[in-house]
């Protein structure tokens, strides 16, 4: 599985596209993380999404899965190995915003003769450490959609599960059908629950309903890859 | 070593039209046997590759491969495969490349660099061209890394797709030269390709499939080798006493225009004789070749 990590390190970081685009998005992202260090760096999702598009799917289509999966490596590790690459890469991400955010609340205000502020590093852990249980989840889900999905359409079905489990309970309301709504209230909290990891990183509500769910569901997605992807079928012709 | 039983796959269906790519396939593969998989585009020889390295599973039948699942991980450990499409890694550099898949084969880390320039020299790349991301290689240069990386640790197994695409004449003869050492290794061999002068030269076997369907085999090598067609070369006008004097040796041969004649030989050592009786009887033999004519089975009505 180490390989399987390593070799998606080297396919992500040797893009020079992807590079420039993580450096913005850092930039950007350390920006408000100065103003606000746990609100900016926890839903940092269009990162994860640049780091994980394709994450599978890409391989699949350019046929290089055939000369991995034919070496003794279990679909499983492949799989787990494109995971942990994610988030690595994902928390690399995070830890260059977080430098930026630190750098910019407390060296910018001194090249303009005022005081530099507290850098307030737990707050900057905090918002590292929740970005970083979001994307568990986020990858999970990205990775699933990548073992059956094209290109990058896992990032387009990301967004469009968001969109419809966030409008669903509303419809449902709008259309009076209170069962429904009820359904789909519920089905979203079980499909992308939400955490306050604010509340979790110190100590609170560690085992509550809501990170029991978000375990569940993280689990559940990877279940869910790892059983797609072990009975994938890979061929490039059929001649 | 490789057992393949009533395989049968067929693609597409639900609102896709239905391919029905193998059909009924059984095989047996020897150790250290050397099998080559021909026929025409559509046959299902890419398919039955990948059956036997378990990227598909069939719809009936099975692959063993000493008895294992094809995509068992001890199989694997000792299979070297190159695909006909080589999707590789582009933004890695060749020796990157080449050190990674010596790692996935279960090498150690520390030997990786040694052991990806031994496997650069093996394929005749530059060592200049392991510093080059793969994306600067020609299709020359992908195919031999292609099939350096498939050499690596020198496998039992070798499941090779049209290995010799898009080469030139010294990159058939490198492919074939490696293959004969595999072969002398006792590798078993599964040879995909167009190129049937080099499946006759390299395969103990070939395989004829066509709709999905083995519908010829003939051995190539071996007690058990099919006749070959033998063409001999003598001045012209003395053909006719050329046959005449394989006639008395017991030859069946006929004149073939401008000094060639033809002639069915049982195996490779019977060409000997046949230029022996020729020259012994003062008709000098300018050419001989021997050639089991494996075009003949993509003719309709051949012996496919």
């Amino acid at each position: 599985m180490i390989e399987m990590v390593r070799r998606f390190l080297r396919q992500r970081f040797g893009s020079a596209a992807i590079v420039t685009a993580l450096g913005v998005l850092a930039l950007m992202t350390g920006a408000q993380a100065a103003a606000n260090p746990e609100g900016a760096l926890g839903p940092g999702i269009l990162a994860l999404a640049l780091v994980a598009a394709g994450s599978v799917s890409r391989d699949v289509s350019g046929g290089a899965i055939q000369i991995i999966l034919a070496r003794p490596i279990r679909r499983a590790s492949y799989l787990f190995g494109r995971y942990v690459g994610i988030l690595i890469a994902y928390g690399g991400f995070l830890l260059v915003a977080s430098g930026f955010g630190i750098a910019l609340r407390t060296l910018l205000p001194r090249l303009f003769g005022a005081a530099g502020a507290d850098p307030d590093l737990p707050a900057f852990a905090r918002g590292i450490a929740a970005g970083l249980a979001n994307a568990l989840l986020f990858a999970a889900i990205l990775l699933f959609f990548s073992t059956f999905l094209r290109g990058y359409a896992d990032v387009l079905a990301l967004f469009v599960l968001f969109g419809a489990l966030s409008a669903l309970p509303t419809v449902a309301a709008q259309l009076r059908k209170a069962d429904l709504a009820r359904f789909a209230e519920r089905f979203r909290e079980n499909v992308l629950p939400e955490v306050d990891w604010s509340a979790v990183l110190r100590g609170q509500r560690v085992l509550g309903e809501a990170t029991g769910r978000w375990a569940v569901a993280v689990v559940g997605f990877l279940a869910l890859a790892v059983f797609v992807f072990s009975r994938r079928e890979f061929t490039y012709g059929q001649d | 070593m490789i057992v393949v039983t009533q395989l049968s796959k067929t693609y597409g269906g639900l609102l896709g039209r239905r391919v029905k790519a193998l059909d009924g396939v059984s095989l047996e593969i020897r150790r250290g046997e050397t099998v080559g998989l021909i026929g025409p585009n559509g046959a299902g020889k890419t398919t039955l590759l990948s059956c036997l390295l378990g990227f598909l599973r069939p719809d009936a039948g099975s692959v063993r491969i000493g008895g294992l699942p094809p995509d068992d991980l001890a199989v694997r450990a000792r299979t070297g495969y190159m695909p006909e499409r080589l999707g590789f890694d582009r933004d890695l550099t060749g020796g990157a490349f080449l050190e990674q898949h010596w790692r996935l084969a279960g090498g150690a880390s520390a030997e990786g660099p040694r052991e990806a320039a031994a496997a650069a020299a093996r394929v005749e790349l530059e060592a200049a061209a392991l510093g080059r991301k793969l994306a600067k290689y020609s299709r020359g240069m992908l195919q031999r890394i292609g099939l350096a990386q498939a050499l690596l640790r020198d496998p039992e197994l070798l499941f090779l797709d049209e290995p010799a695409s898009g080469t030139d004449p010294n990159g058939i003869a490198l492919v074939r030269n490696r293959l004969l050492e595999a072969k002398a290794r006792g590798a078993t061999i599964v040879l995909n390709s167009h190129q049937l002068p080099e499946v006759e030269r390299v395969c103990d076997r070939v395989v004829f499939l066509s709709a999905g369907r083995v519908t010829a085999e003939r051995t190539l090598r071996g007690e058990a080798s099919a006749p070959r067609r033998a063409m001999l070369r003598v001045p012209p006008g003395r053909a006719e006493a050329a046959c005449a004097a394989l006639a008395a040796a017991g030859f069946a041969a006929a004149p073939e225009g401008d000094g060639g004649v033809r002639l069915d030989v049982s195996g490779e050592d019977e060409i000997a004789r046949a230029v022996r009786a020729v020259v012994l009887a003062d008709v000098p033999v300018l050419e001989a070749r021997a050639s089991m004519d494996l075009e003949e089975m993509f003719r309709p009505g051949g012996s496919a």
